[in-house]
């Protein structure tokens, strides 16, 4: 199988700026394009080891991401995103072209991936279970998403969590987990080996960096995961490690607020969260110590509880 | 549009079974063609009528299961907001006559299979407004387009209030009381179109004895032609084309529907959209229009010069918005056109102000 | 007289005391009290007025007379407003 390894950069940066490079990710196939140098290092370095597929295959979602032409280029470059003509956001600095890339593959999912109920959520697994994080920003997912796969815990996802209709399981989405402000540092200094791209200031959201996914989370990419938790996690400092149970209906509620597109699903979109729901065990977890969360969560997954 | 230069998109419309000559990567642009005309669900009711769901690849046509899901939550929402739409209007005593996609999903038309619209347009008598607008708002819809200038373009300018949008459901109403603004060139009167409106079925667990109606056919198919042909945007020129082609190929059979169709147009002032509508359905999707009509429609037409001119930017505004369809006239094109529509709608004096405002208010979405 | 509004399947789950519904006409999803279900369950086999009701969940709802009678017409009127059930 090919990887994005295994393209020599000239070939990697005359596909992203001819017919486009094919990345699949998880289920989905990518035609990227794009004529910026920086994102085309991103996406070599953060996408190493995903597959690339050969033309004359079916594309799901088509990018394309532009230096707009015009004057403005001399002034201020900026990175502009297209779909088939249609320009629905505003040009971005260049700078930001990587993690602009990062949102657009998740917004491409979100409009258009009604097969899946899609819950804005971490998914990761190990022993078997799959724990889904949804949360609102702000919650510290990120961080305890990064210090998870960091931990050795397989990575489906750090964002969007596909609950599949037809049997319940999780579909994998691996790609770099996205880590803001404060939790850059944590990271860096809990995981030294880990692989992050180079921190990008300014965007909406602070600073962001993207924290390279495992190699093993990529490979198993085809392998859905069973859920057996739900846990809403909240960073409180001084907080001691408590995982407390949530009323499941509560939690179905949650977790519809959560989701993309579970009013898109209609009746459907009902079953599936109410078959999740039954499935999963349903908590709060607050935490402080990230080593403890750590413990936690393993504890979650050997014994179930 | 010649053959072998036909965007697939256009080809598949007129002949589904096109689609099982399509490799993947053929696939992957006719669905790219379908979202930028806003045709997908389109396609699929078509794939589907023509039984060929089955023989779609797996990758394809789990796009366009996707796409189902979508419709089917359009289908319903559209069915509770006619509903809510209807019990906030009981008491006021007068028909509730749906216009365009809403007619077309709420009568069960070949039109309506898989057409996706955005708002409820309905059509009132002028001097029932004020009674509609109040009933709405204490029902929880509430008008849009706040700046005054928007206001008085839509009451006094065009035929409709403001959109109304509801303020828990989210879904837009749009209320005409004509379809042609009065200050336009061409006078359809809207007693007439009301006084032949075809009562129809209201959806269940409605209120009874709230009597909901579309447009007469011939009127459907005016109506239709008049909003392509003289609105100012044609993003959604293809997908209101073929609307006109699913109604013609629906009521041509009815007797007498082909003769009265072009002395119903005149009567309406309607003649001149009616003549694009014909041409250029016939040239894009081969609708079968008897020659008799054509004849007949024929000195509703502009003089061959004009003719040629128009079937050049008409051409180039009809194809899908998709990059593949767009040529370096296209873009030119188009503003010619927006121009040109506002140009049917308002007087000239009016027009340059409107543009030029309407410029500088449209943001487009920050991430 | 009150009634489920047409369409409506009633389609739910119920934790703990609490339930989540799915509301087939409106497309909206609810969370209700357990009370709440055994009410819309009750007008499956309706339509009846609130005295009937309470009548027949009394021992359900392990409460009776006036009060819940009045308890069941609040709620009656909030299920209302949902588009769950209307008056016929």
């Amino acid at each position: 199988m090919l990887t994005v390894a295994a393209l020599p950069l000239p070939e990697l940066g005359a596909r992203l700026r001819g017919d486009g490079l094919l990345l699949r990710t998880g289920p989905f196939v990518n035609c990227v394009r794009t004529d910026v140098a920086s994102l085309a290092a991103g996406i070599a370095a953060m996408y190493a080891d995903y597959p690339v597929e050969a033309p004359g295959g079916f594309v799901d979602f088509h990018l394309n991401l532009r230096r707009p032409r015009g004057l403005r280029q001399w002034l201020r470059p900026q990175v502009a995103f297209d779909q088939d003509g249609l320009a629905p956001f505003q040009p971005l600095p260049v700078a930001q072209a990587y993690p602009m890339l990062e949102w657009l593959l998740n917004w491409c999912v979100s409009q258009r991936a009604h097969g899946y109920l899609l819950i804005h959520a971490a998914v990761l697994e190990r022993h078997g279970r799959a724990v889904i994080l949804p949360a609102p920003p702000g919650s510290g997912k990120s961080t305890l998403c990064a210090a998870l796969v960091g931990h050795g815990w397989r990575l489906l996802s750090d964002e969007m969590t596909l609950v599949r209709p037809a049997d319940g399981l999780v579909a994998p989405l691996p790609r770099p987990v996205s880590l803001k402000n404060a939790s850059i540092g944590v990271i860096r200094a809990a995981f030294p080996d880990a692989v992050l791209s180079p921190s990008v200031e300014g965007t909406s959201k602070g600073t962001i960096a993207y924290l390279r996914a495992p190699r093993a989370s990529i490979a198993r990419a085809a392998e859905p995961a069973s859920p057996a938790h739900i846990v809403f996690p909240r960073y409180e400092a001084g907080a001691a490690t408590r995982l407390e149970p949530v009323p499941k209906a509560r939690a179905f509620m949650q977790v519809a607020d959560n989701s993309f597109n579970y009013p898109a699903l209609g009746r459907q979109g009902f079953d599936t969260l109410a078959r999740l729901v039954d499935a999963c065990g349903c908590h709060t977890f607050r935490y402080s110590d990230l080593g403890e969360a750590l413990a936690r969560f393993d504890r979650l997954a050997r014994e179930g509880a | 549009m010649s053959g072998d230069r036909m965007p697939l998109l256009v080809q598949v419309l007129r002949a589904p079974h096109a689609v099982q000559a399509l490799d993947l990567p053929g696939w992957s642009l006719l669905l790219r063609q379908a979202e930028r005309a806003d045709m997908q669900a389109t396609l699929l009711a078509l794939l589907e009528d023509a039984d060929l769901l089955e023989t779609v690849p797996d990758a394809p046509r789990t796009h366009l299961e996707w796409i189902r899901t979508g419709a089917t939550r359009h289908a319903q929402a559209v069915r509770n907001e006619v509903r809510q739409i209807l019990r906030a209007l009981d008491g006021l005593d007068l028909p509730v006559i749906l216009l365009k996609g809403a007619a077309y999903a709420m009568a069960g038309l070949e039109a309506g299979r898989g057409r996706r619209f955005s708002d409820i347009d309905i059509l009132v008598p002028k001097a029932s407004l004020p009674a509609v607008e109040s009933a709405l708002m204490q029902n929880g819809w509430a008008t849009t387009h706040h700046d005054a200038y928007d206001q008085r373009y839509y009451r006094e300018w065009m035929h409709e209030l403001p959109p109304m949008e509801h303020v828990l459901r989210g879904n837009v109403i749009d209320v005409h009381h004509a379809i042609l603004p009065e200050t336009a060139a061409l006078h359809p009167d809207p007693a007439k179109l009301r006084a032949a409106a075809v009562p129809i079925d209201a959806p269940d667990a409605a209120p009874g004895g709230m009597r909901l109606a579309i447009l007469a056919p011939h009127d459907m198919v005016l109506h239709s032609a008049v909003h392509l042909f003289s609105e100012g945007e044609f993003h959604h020129g293809l997908r209101d084309l073929f609307d006109v082609h699913r109604l013609l190929g629906q009521f041509g059979p009815a007797p007498g529907f082909w003769d009265g169709l072009v002395p119903r147009a005149r009567e309406l002032d309607l003649g001149r959209p009616l003549f694009y509508a014909l041409r250029h359905a016939m040239r894009v999707f081969g609708t079968p229009v008897p020659a008799q009509v054509v004849r007949t429609v024929a000195s509703c037409g502009p003089g061959p010069l004009r003719t040629a001119l128009m079937d050049t930017l008409f051409g180039r505004a009809l194809r899908p918005p998709h990059p593949d369809c767009m040529d370096a006239l296209s873009g030119p094109a188009l503003g010619l056109l927006y121009v040109r529509g506002n140009w049917l709608r308002m007087p000239p004096l009016l027009l340059v102000q409107h543009l030029f405002r309407k410029a500088l208010i449209s943001p487009r979405k920050p991430l | 007289m009150w009634r489920l509004v047409p369409g409506q399947s009633l389609n739910c789950r119920e934790w703990d005391g609490e339930a989540v519904l799915y509301n087939d006409v409106a497309g909206s999803t609810h969370l209700l009290e357990a009370a709440a279900l055994d009410v819309l369950d009750a007008l499956r086999a309706g339509p009846f007025d609130a005295a009937t009701l309470a009548a027949r969940l009394a021992a359900q709802l392990d409460a009776e007379g006036g009060e819940l009678v009045s308890l069941i017409e609040e709620m009656l009127v909030a299920l209302a407003r949902l588009d769950l059930v209307e008056p016929c």
